[in-house]
């Protein structure tokens, strides 16, 4: 029998649900106060990247607190009549049989353009009145849009699950199908997908299905065959480009999320711009794309996604002149990727190397990490009394000591003078 | 010679300790004798005494116990909005107990917040004036959000000035029993320019060798902490090989931390050094200075410095052109 493993392994109770707890706290302790009563705020506001369990989490808890749960996404009920009707059943009144009941506005992001305007304003009326407790689910809190809205709700961040949690969710799943996996084979699928559970779920079905046992060779050409076949045709449309209108369709065929197609694009633009005039201006688009990016930091407003995408593709597009491409050029797979899981470590250690100084020299970890430890190491390589009493002082432990020497033996003397 | 790090245990513990920014100073003494203080800013580049000036006029206001009226973020580690609803609100509100009535709360590298956050925490500040006084240290006082801005009183930190560095630099030298020799510290002031932290650490650093520090040392030292290879990459960029000026870009950052912002400055210092017609040393030094904007606002690094190089490739192909 068929079925989509994400459906079929979802969480059946929140125990088993993937990274967020303390989100998860914080709305599970929001559902038990209606118990004491009407909270002050009636509705809790869930917001973060997709994938990464928002839906399933008050699924669970639903089941967990046995209470009736009512869903509808907010991208079928587009109109304002619509959202009223649906909101007039789930929240005026309570349950048949005086059971306690969730309502469900998921999708929130779906509610787009002039069409919907009142979409918004109805469910800020429906959260205004509820009797029971309301849940809104969307990628972007901070869109404008739910200013109004936001300040009747308690905001709660869902935030990326690290590798590690996804990758322990996919060894459960491989037991409940009788499959046998390799830990790096689980680890290469989990960092792949980036915290988005439900992909990484998809992916492990598509390789693992029908198999006893799970190796690293049967997952690792995952990224490098099967994909790229569909990144090629997505990458030449936009290096090769005629058209800024071609150029920006090539997003909607790639099967990698934009950072990533990004980062394809980064690596390959130097060998297929061949005149300097059309490279500076190639990765002038690609600064400007960096630039959105940092934009969407900034503000958390991801609207501005689409400029990124029209730099990224139309801007490198457009920036072809006078290079001619003799012969046939490869693409090849992004090699900042390839560093990147090693360096994901590194940053790690880094950061909690930091955190350790911040105790003591009051910078933040993030500017430590900078700003000393580029010394730490000076000192740490010619003085081991000197390393020895900084590290003591700092609190490092030997695995930070080693990190800083680079050296285990070095590290040794260290950690024991 | 004493084994922590020095830029701790020689900042200075009070107002009267500190060396510079004497304006800025008595101010901050004044308030501490009328035992009131506003809401501030205080802005300027690294290593200037911000975060220095704000913990001593805690202590110079609360006396030693001062740890118990005093909280200190960096918005670098929590940007979020969250912060400000949690933490920063818990401390705001809460009043102190002892003759001074309101707390103070130091935000450092308060430029980094969201502006979300910063939105959140204007509406924190003015409700809890009473009980809690804010400073926020920031190299930028201009992506700290208006409101803020006009609910605080401003004060500009700059570098020290050549003589009071010195002057700091070989008291400390001289309390740890370092031989620093002039040309050493001639040295330290022109890698670290008047940045304060930075100075002390490259003393430590050169000490820790257990030599005389000498001008030689010090580069030793600044070089390994910051490969200097930007000089390489340039010109590997100006030959037209874009591919590996990329890479040792990489390098820089990713092995040895480098910061884009150090890099991109030395790289304006090299373009004016480096062997290309004079009217390319302009052309070339506005498109740094575009791409230094653009990295203060861009999300990733490399991507911006590299587009510098690849108009480097573009400048080096044109220069050769007109040969």
């Amino acid at each position: 029998m068929y079925a989509a493993w994400p459906v079929k392994h979802k969480p059946k109770s929140t125990a088993e649900i993937v990274g967020n707890p303390s989100a998860i706290k914080t709305l599970s302790d929001w559902l038990d106060s209606w118990n004491k009563g009407m909270p002050k705020k009636r509705a809790v506001f869930l917001y973060g990247p997709p994938g990464i369990g928002k839906t399933v989490t008050v699924e669970a808890l639903a089941k967990d607190l046995q209470m009736e749960f009512v869903e509808k996404n907010a991208s079928d009920y587009r109109t304002e009549d619509a959202i009223n009707r649906f909101a007039g059943l789930a929240s005026q009144y309570g349950s048949l049989f005086g059971g306690k009941r969730i309502v469900l506005l998921d999708e929130l992001d779906g509610l787009m353009g002039n069409a919907d305007k009142g979409g918004v304003k109805a469910i800020t009326d429906i959260v205004k009145t509820a009797r029971c407790p309301v849940v809104l689910i969307a990628n972007n809190a901070y869109d404008p849009r739910f200013r109004t809205l936001r300040s009747y709700c308690l905001l709660i961040e869902f935030k990326k699950p690290p590798a590690s949690a996804v990758a322990k969710h996919l060894t459960r799943i491989c037991e409940r199908e009788g499959i046998q996996a390799d830990e790096n084979a689980l680890n290469f699928i989990a960092q792949r997908s980036e915290g988005d559970v439900r992909s990484a779920v998809n992916d492990l079905q598509a390789l693992a299905q029908g198999k006893k046992h799970l190796t690293y060779d049967d997952v690792s050409w995952f990224a490098y065959r099967d994909r790229q076949e569909s990144i090629f045709n997505v990458l030449r449309m936009i290096l090769y480009g005629r058209t800024s209108y071609g150029a920006k369709q090539a997003v909607d065929m790639a099967d990698v999320d934009i950072d990533m197609l990004f980062e394809w694009i980064y690596e390959n633009v130097p060998a297929h711009f061949t005149d300097p005039h059309d490279l500076a201006q190639a990765m002038d688009a690609l600064s400007m794309a960096d630039v959105y990016r940092g934009r969407i930091r900034a503000s958390q407003d991801w609207s501005f996604t689409r400029y990124v995408i029209d730099y990224m593709t139309a801007g490198v597009a457009m920036a072809r002149q006078k290079s001619e491409v003799h012969g046939w050029v490869p693409f090849k797979f992004p090699s900042r990727i390839m560093m990147l899981s090693r360096s994901r470590a590194e940053r790690a250690m880094q950061l909690s190397i930091g955190l350790k100084i911040r105790r003591k020299c009051h910078i933040s970890a993030a500017r430590s990490s900078k700003e000393i430890l580029p010394y730490l190491r000076i000192i740490f390589k010619n003085n081991v009394q000197m390393a020895a009493e900084i590290a003591k002082w700092l609190d490092l432990d030997a695995e930070m000591v080693e990190y800083i020497v680079g050296n285990k033996a070095k590290a040794g003397t260290i950690t024991t003078f | 010679m004493s084994f922590e790090m020095w830029a701790e245990k020689y900042r200075p513990k009070k107002l009267d300790d500190m060396v510079d920014q004497k304006t800025i100073v008595e101010r901050l003494k004044s308030f501490v004798k009328s035992k009131n203080v506003p809401h501030c800013i205080f802005a300027g580049p690294p290593g200037t005494g911000k975060t220095t000036a704000a913990l001593c006029l805690a202590r110079d206001l609360y006396g030693e116990g001062y740890r118990e009226h005093l909280m200190e973020l960096n918005a670098s580690d929590e940007r979020g909005i969250n912060v400000v609803r949690e933490t920063v609100k818990t401390f705001a509100r809460s009043r102190s107990i002892g003759e001074i009535p309101f707390k103070i709360l130091i935000l450092d590298e308060a430029d980094n917040m969201t502006s979300d956050a910063q939105q959140a925490l204007r509406r924190t500040m003015e409700r809890y004036t009473e009980t809690c006084r804010f400073i926020m240290c920031a190299n930028y006082s201009g992506k700290i959000i208006e409101p803020i801005q006009s609910r605080c009183a401003p004060f500009r930190f700059s570098f020290l000035p050549r003589e009071e560095h010195d002057d700091y630099i070989k008291h400390i030298a001289e309390r740890e029993n370092v031989q620093l020799l002039p040309d050493g510290a001639e040295a330290i002031f022109e890698v670290c320019g008047g940045d304060l932290r930075k100075g002390i650490n490259t003393l430590q650093a050169a000490a820790s060798m257990n030599k005389p520090v000498d001008a030689k040392l010090v580069y030793s030292i600044t070089g390994r902490a910051s490969p200097s290879d930007v000089q390489k990459m340039l010109t590997t960029a100006i030959n037209g090989d874009f591919l590996g000026a990329r890479k040792q870009l990489r390098d820089m950052i990713q092995k040895y931390g480098v910061a884009g912002i150090d890099i991109i400055r030395q790289i304006h210092t090299e373009i004016f050094k480096a062997e290309i017609p004079e009217p390319w040393k302009i052309k070339l030094a506005g498109i740094t200075g575009e791409i230094d904007y653009r990295l203060v606002e861009g999300a990733d690094e490399e991507v911006q410095l590299s587009a510098l190089l690849a108009r480097l490739v573009e400048a080096g192909s044109e220069i050769k052109k007109a040969n």
